[in-house]
């Protein structure tokens, strides 16, 4: 491990603006306060998003959402729903949202190189109506959140083109990536062997609902 | 196989659309009740009766309704579906068959018409005695309803609830003669007046969505696939279509909740606990709900 002798060093906000020079006004003008058909289509097809929210504090933490394409729900061009599925039950997102109801979605879809970025404020429901929308597999969550949204904008592809994210090539990288049982291992300092974990984890993975 | 969407009518009534699907040549048979699933493009697979004319093996046709609490497949189809999309659709599958009879009742409750349509026409061509009540929200969400009535005259009555309320079942059974059959497809509380009043033997229902029931908790049990020779565990929280599947054996499946049948298995032992509405016949079974009574099940997979 190396370590860095001194901090590398901070760049003041006026010089930061000054090297990446003005915005296109096209790239201003494409921000919205509403959710148009356009990202309606986009949203209705993506099964991906990453959540970004942050506490009182401004500690900050993102972490990702999935489910079948159009898992979140538009109510309407100004609210989403987004279903809570189990997951690690840490509620980071929420307890950040009881205190900094700020949120900032990113939505993928596989193989289209822009994103969906949407910004807003959100709250927990278990509103009946928005549940019922949100049951798979007979089941459905017992929370979502309600996103009330003050920006849209599609992001330009620049980062999925240079990251080849959804070139199928790209998966040879998971081979050099240790599983997540070797990392478990690795964190806790257990004297265990990965593979346990590894099939414990895929078998609670056969329970997504 | 896939199937293109020919045409979409966008305002069959208030609500509900039409799409026309063709294929690349002549389409598979079917009979009037019988379904397909729609593979959509946001991974839902959804049922859709067959409405056309079977004599028609150029196209199929279906009709949708916008469920203000869609969980994805109606909403999809109406918001984003798109003409010239082509699609993974089943082969017609029917748990609604039409039984020789002499004499017919229909009872439609809103989309639940379109099962009833081809019914309707193959039981006047047969020269039975078929008479339609057909029941809707109100006269502008009602599908077909010039149709029916150019076709069909007074033998079709069409009673908006929010003008003539909803039929009188009780007077309808009361003067039902005893040679008809009866066939509802509608809204679950049609189905259920439609139960109360009509004698099981000679009612004929098919649901949208399950009935609402509770069942004993869960138990793990074995399914053995006899032709693989493999034995499967379905543990208590999770179907036995799911474990199925993990386990190398996909069964086919579209609504998931025991309404469709695209799941059905062929039981060779053992004893099914069902718990599908659809009613299953001797030896078979659905995956995706029903489980088991007996610690194991020989299934032919």
């Amino acid at each position: 491990m190396t370590h860095a002798l001194t901090r590398p060093r901070r760049v003041p906000q006026d010089e930061v603006l000054a090297r990446l020079g003005e915005p296109e006004p096209m790239t201003k003008a494409k921000i919205f306060d509403r959710v148009d058909q356009h990202s309606r289509r986009f949203i209705a097809h993506s099964p991906f998003l990453t959540m970004a929210t942050a506490d009182a504090a401004g500690r900050a933490d993102c972490s990702p959402r999935g489910d079948y394409p159009g898992f979140v729900k538009v109510l309407d061009d100004r609210t989403l729903a987004i279903p809570d599925r189990p997951g690690n039950r840490l509620a980071d997102s929420f307890r950040n949202l009881a205190e900094n109801d700020g949120i900032g979605l990113l939505f993928l879809v596989p193989g289209v190189r822009e994103t969906l970025r949407v910004n807003g404020r959100a709250y927990p429901t278990d509103e009946p109506d928005v549940l019922v929308r949100m049951q798979t597999e007979a089941r459905q969550p017992a929370l979502a959140l309600v996103v009330e949204v003050a920006e849209v904008y599609l992001h330009c592809g620049r980062a999925l083109i240079r990251s080849r994210l959804w070139d199928p090539a790209s998966q040879a990288l998971a081979a050099e990536i240790p599983s997540a049982g070797e990392i478990a291992i690795g964190q806790l300092g257990l004297d265990l062997d990965p593979e346990l974990i590894d099939r414990k984890l895929e078998a609670d993975y056969r329970e997504l609902y | 196989m896939q199937l293109t969407i020919l045409d979409r009518v966008d305002r069959v009534a208030d609500g509900v659309l039409s799409l026309v699907l063709r294929g690349a040549g002549p389409l598979a048979p079917w009979e009037p009740g019988a379904h397909v699933d729609l593979a959509l493009p946001n991974w839902l697979t959804r049922q859709y009766s067959l409405y056309g004319d079977p004599a028609d093996r150029e196209r199929y046709r279906i009709a949708v309704r916008h469920e203000p609490l869609s969980r994805g497949g109606s909403e999809y189809v109406h918001l984003f579906l798109r003409r010239g999309r082509t699609l993974e659709v089943s082969s017609p599958r029917n748990n609604f068959p039409l039984l020789a009879a002499r004499e017919y009742l229909f009872l439609a409750g809103g989309i639940g018409i379109t099962p009833i349509l081809p019914m309707l026409r193959a039981a006047t061509r047969a020269g039975a005695t078929a008479r339609l009540v057909y029941a809707g929200r109100s006269a502008a969400t009602m599908p077909f309803t010039d149709d029916l009535r150019s076709s069909y005259g007074d033998r079709v009555s069409i009673l908006a609830e929010d003008e003539q309320g909803r039929p009188d079942l009780a007077a309808l059974a009361a003067g039902l003669s005893p040679r008809a059959l009866v066939y509802c497809c509608g809204p679950a509380p049609m189905l259920a007046a439609a139960e109360a009043a009509f004698p099981a033997e000679r009612l004929h229902i098919e649901r949208f969505r399950p009935t609402a029931r509770t069942f004993p908790p869960n138990t793990a049990f074995e399914v053995v696939c006899a032709r693989s020779g493999q034995t499967v565990h379905v543990s208590p929280e999770e179907s036995m279509l799911t474990a199925l599947t993990h386990a190398g054996h996909p069964v086919p499946s579209g609504c998931r909740e025991g309404v469709c049948g695209s799941c059905e298995l062929t039981v060779l032992d053992g004893e099914p606990e069902h718990r599908d509405d659809i009613g299953a016949p001797a030896n078979r079974m659905y995956a995706c709900v029903s489980r088991a009574r007996s610690p194991r099940l020989v299934v032919n997979l």
